[in-house]
């Protein structure tokens, strides 16, 4: 039996897509339910549902052998995880936006807006102005709108809901891919089975 | 006044039952280290720093707790047995009688990201043999280290084996300007990216080994040889252990100058390297390996291997 953990969010879809695509069905796991925890038995899959920035712990800690998440998450939690492949689909940018265009002057201190502070760190190290970082958990445009802070830094997918807040995407840092994230003792002991879904994900051409 | 017993993040106290366990897990694996012929080392925990300067990667390095003393010199609280250890016999070993069999325990404090698994206390069994050169004493050192690891019973342990170097040869010849990262994108078997740089490596993230052990080059093919046989004993004498080879699980493990500034756990490590899972979690239980570079650095020409067991995540492990 193998513990597979799949997010709530927006890589759920992706997810589910590649692996039908790939020839893995996961049978009677229903996107829109409540259940948590489901076993396939003639796969000898179980999966559980989790939310994105809890799904790295579970699979550190080996509760599930393996998932997919975001890598915005896994590079703001850094949980020692396998990072096998990343998924064509559902991509994304970790941005940089403002109301305004080009970043601030040398030598200025402004204040920066994110879920991700850690990441935030590691953006603004080395640059010529300094921030101080805000740690939100949601509606990250509203801080620069409301000059809660000069800069945020969030994932931007179209842009639209930039554009309709007035604001402009100023530098893009990263690019955010749905990943298949493995605990390191777990493939040691499913290596064949892993390597056979991986294999299949590959031919199907939904990850690179 | 009513006093608070939290603890400061990643520190535990162990009380009644489970203060129990440790002990007397602690007695029983002593016992077996002295029977062993293995003979106790007691270390401070307080230390200079200038003697491990030379020594410290930036990983290592943003784990020390380092201060001022009153006096104004800079201590470090221990991190590692094994430097300290090595940096305290360096200048005495021709006054010793070789091999020397030591072992150790007690904590040792690292400053750790507040994640799962990663404590920032940690107490630490450890052994250490110098002075017996070549594949003898890597054996006896990894059968020690099995015998203590399946204490609790051989069910759900697997240990990764492989050799610091393995992969040098392929990781320099990659179409890549930075061989570093591309070490770290094996050890975390990012096939695309591996598959980009080096088709060759592939293989290794796949399977851990290369399709064919020529691949690696001369030297570190006949290696692999030699681990393989290894691999095979001791697997035939622990059979409920799961042993594999995985040369991608230790890529940051490099000897070549140009990988060894990476960001590899114990960068000391230079020949036979192998750690444990003792159950689900992604952190190791213990792990070893031959060290002779490190005991060079201190100016000390030594053949020297060992490993180290964290008592509290065995413990956890077991089943």
């Amino acid at each position: 039996m193998i513990r597979f953990a799949l997010p709530k969010g927006r890589n759920l879809e992706t997810a589910l897509a590649a692996f039908r695509a790939a020839g893995i069905p996961l049978n009677g796991f229903d996107a829109a339910g409540r259940s948590l925890r489901l076993r396939i038995p003639e796969t000898g899959i179980e999966v559980l549902s989790l939310k994105d920035w809890d799904l790295p712990l579970y699979v550190g800690h080996g509760v599930a052998d393996c998932g997919i998440v975001g890598s915005d998450v896994l590079e703001e939690v850094d949980g020692d995880l396998l990072v096998p492949v990343r998924f064509r689909e559902g991509r994304s940018r970790m941005s940089l936006i403002g109301r305004e265009a080009g970043l601030p002057a040398a030598g200025t201190q402004v204040r920066l807006a994110t879920k991700y502070p850690n990441t935030a760190r590691r953006v603004v190290a080395g640059r010529p102005w300094g921030a101080e970082i805000l740690k939100l958990s949601g509606s990250l445009e509203l801080a620069p709108v409301l000059r809660l802070a000069e800069l945020a830094l969030d994932i931007v997918q179209t842009g639209r809901t930039l554009a309709e807040n007035g604001l402009v995407e100023i530098e893009t840092v990263a690019e955010v891919t749905p990943c298949l994230v493995v605990n390191r003792a777990s493939y040691q002991r499913h290596r064949a089975l892993l390597n056979d879904w991986i294999g299949r994900l590959e031919a199907a051409e939904v990850v690179s | 006044m009513r006093v608070s017993a939290a603890l400061p993040t990643g520190v535990a106290a162990l009380l009644f039952e489970s203060a129990r366990r440790r002990s007397e897990a602690e007695e029983r694996l002593v016992a077996r280290l002295r029977e062993s012929g293995y003979s106790e080392a007691i270390l401070p925990i307080l230390d200079y720093l200038e003697p491990y300067e030379a020594l410290l990667t930036p990983a290592t390095r943003g784990e020390l707790y380092r201060f001022v003393d009153r006096d104004g010199e800079l201590l470090a609280l221990r991190a590692d047995f094994t430097p300290m250890l090595a940096r305290l016999l360096a200048p005495r070993l021709e006054s010793l009688s070789l091999p020397l069999r030591l072992f150790y325990r007690g904590d040792v404090i690292r400053y750790q990201e507040e994640r799962a698994g990663r404590e920032r206390e940690l107490y630490q069994l450890g052994a250490e043999l110098l002075g017996l050169p070549g594949e003898w004493a890597e054996k006896e050192i990894l059968r020690l280290f099995l015998e203590l690891a399946t204490d609790g019973g051989e069910a759900g342990l697997q240990v990764v084996l492989g050799f610091a170097g393995a992969l040098d040869e392929l990781l320099l010849a990659a179409d890549v300007d930075d061989p570093v990262s591309l070490a770290a994108a094996v050890a975390r078997r990012e096939r695309g990216e591996v598959r980009r740089a080096c088709g060759t490596l592939l293989a290794v993230v796949e399977d851990g080994l290369p399709a064919r052990p020529e691949d690696l080059g001369p030297e570190a093919a006949g290696r692999l040889k030699s681990l393989l046989a290894l691999r095979d004993e001791m697997a035939a004498a622990f059979p409920g252990v799961l042993l594999t080879i995985d040369l991608a699980e230790f890529a940051r493990n490099g000897l070549d100058l140009r990988l060894t500034v990476a960001e590899g756990e114990r960068p000391y490590y230079d020949g036979l390297v192998f750690h444990a899972y003792g159950g689900p979690a992604a952190v190791p239980v213990g792990g070893g390996g031959r060290y002779d570079r490190l005991f060079r650095a201190l100016g000390a020409e030594v053949p020297a291997v060992g490993f180290s067991l964290s008592l509290e995540r065995l413990l956890e492990s077991a089943p």
